[in-house]
């Protein structure tokens, strides 16, 4: 999965779940968008239709301070590589 | 419910909003203390059930305090609608004028939980109350991420069970009376536990204990009044849905009736 396929799929979320469209890829979504605790919940609940896979308490856990599209990006990135090296070893 | 009827003449206001105040304050601290905390300490040792528990002791010792306030305090009357104690399972929403809402609002539900400003958690009593209480913080600290997601994740199953989570959607009391905007966040927890919203109107809390003030707003004819003036049960798996819209109609429906209609 490339960087860009998530990046789409994050910005699908975006748009269909909370309203925002064409967020700046490093606007903190709190400050500019009132992206609450309760949002980061069912944003994780969409990254895990996505990947098809439940997060774990610590992977969800480290969600919570995200600030920006980009560190989405960044965490589903981490996440697909922890399931693919899952699934390699 | 029924109200102090005499008024005492007016040179009589000043002291008398004095004497009540100490009194409420008293029961706040000393009615605590001698009243409650052995209450609150036993059910602190006990394993099972003490969020409910606690949440049971909270409601008894608002619902003493208003019964106080409603005995001494001349000119009050407490008007709660019948369909608002009957409330179950539900985002409750409702205006804010008043520090004595959240409390009004506890001493009415057996079973209930708010959202609560972060800073109360680290008072101590108070905050350790909170905690036991299963009341959520309103921003999760640096250590607080996993209790965070805790808290939000068995909302769903605390609604199930038949309890009401009570939030103030403006965040803050209305000094002038006027509604404020409304932030999202009761919304978007209604739509995340796939629950109904009720929409409480406040009238005249802030007329008796008036922001900035210390003293109660004594010997001045007030009815607090506690009205359900909605129930929303949305389609929230309906693609059409937007929680945007189902604020607006919601805050409308607020500016409508404090508007008089």
């Amino acid at each position: 999965m490339t960087r860009e396929e998530i990046t789409t799929e994050i910005l699908t979320i975006f748009r269909s779940e909370f309203e925002i469209e064409h967020p700046g890829l490093d606007d903190d979504l709190r400050e500019t968008y009132e992206f609450d605790s309760v949002d980061a919940i069912e944003l994780l609940i969409g990254i895990e239709r996505f990947l098809k896979s439940e997060l774990t308490h610590d992977e969800k856990k480290s969600a919570m301070g995200i600030r920006t599209i980009n560190q989405i990006v960044d965490y589903v990135e981490g996440l697909v590589r922890v399931r693919e090296g899952g699934a390699h070893a | 419910m029924k109200s102090a009827m005499f008024f005492p003449a007016k040179p009589f206001k000043p002291l008398l909003d004095v004497v009540v105040t100490l009194l409420l304050w008293g029961y706040f601290t000393f009615g605590f203390f001698l009243l409650f905390s052995p209450r609150y300490a036993m059910v602190l040792l006990r394993r099972a059930d003490r969020e409910a528990a606690f949440q049971r002791l909270n409601q008894r010792f608002f619902h003493g305090f208003f019964r106080l306030l409603r005995l001494i305090t001349p000119g009050v009357t407490l008007n709660i609608r019948d369909e608002v104690r009957t409330i179950r399972s539900s985002i409750i929403v409702c205006n804010h004028l008043s520090y004595l809402d959240p409390i009004l609002l506890i001493s009415l539900f057996e079973k209930q939980k708010t959202i609560v400003k972060s800073a109360f958690f680290n008072v101590p009593v108070f905050g350790r109350i909170l905690r036991q209480s299963g009341y959520i913080p309103s921003q999760a600290g640096d250590g607080d991420a996993s209790q965070m997601i805790q808290n939000i994740e068995n909302i769903g199953e605390y609604l199930a069970s038949g309890g009401n989570v009570f939030i103030f959607p403006e965040g803050t009391r209305s000094r002038s009376g006027r509604l404020g905007p409304f932030n999202k966040g009761a919304f978007s927890i209604a739509r995340y536990c796939r629950a109904p919203i009720q929409c409480l109107l406040i009238r005249d809390t802030g007329r008796l204990f008036v922001p900035g003030r210390f003293r109660f707003n004594t010997c001045v004819p007030v009815t607090i009044d506690v009205e359900r003036i909605g129930a929303f049960d949305p389609d929230y798996g309906d693609p059409a849905f937007r929680l945007s819209t189902l604020i607006h109609e919601i805050r409308g429906l607020y500016r409508k009736r404090l508007a008089g209609g």
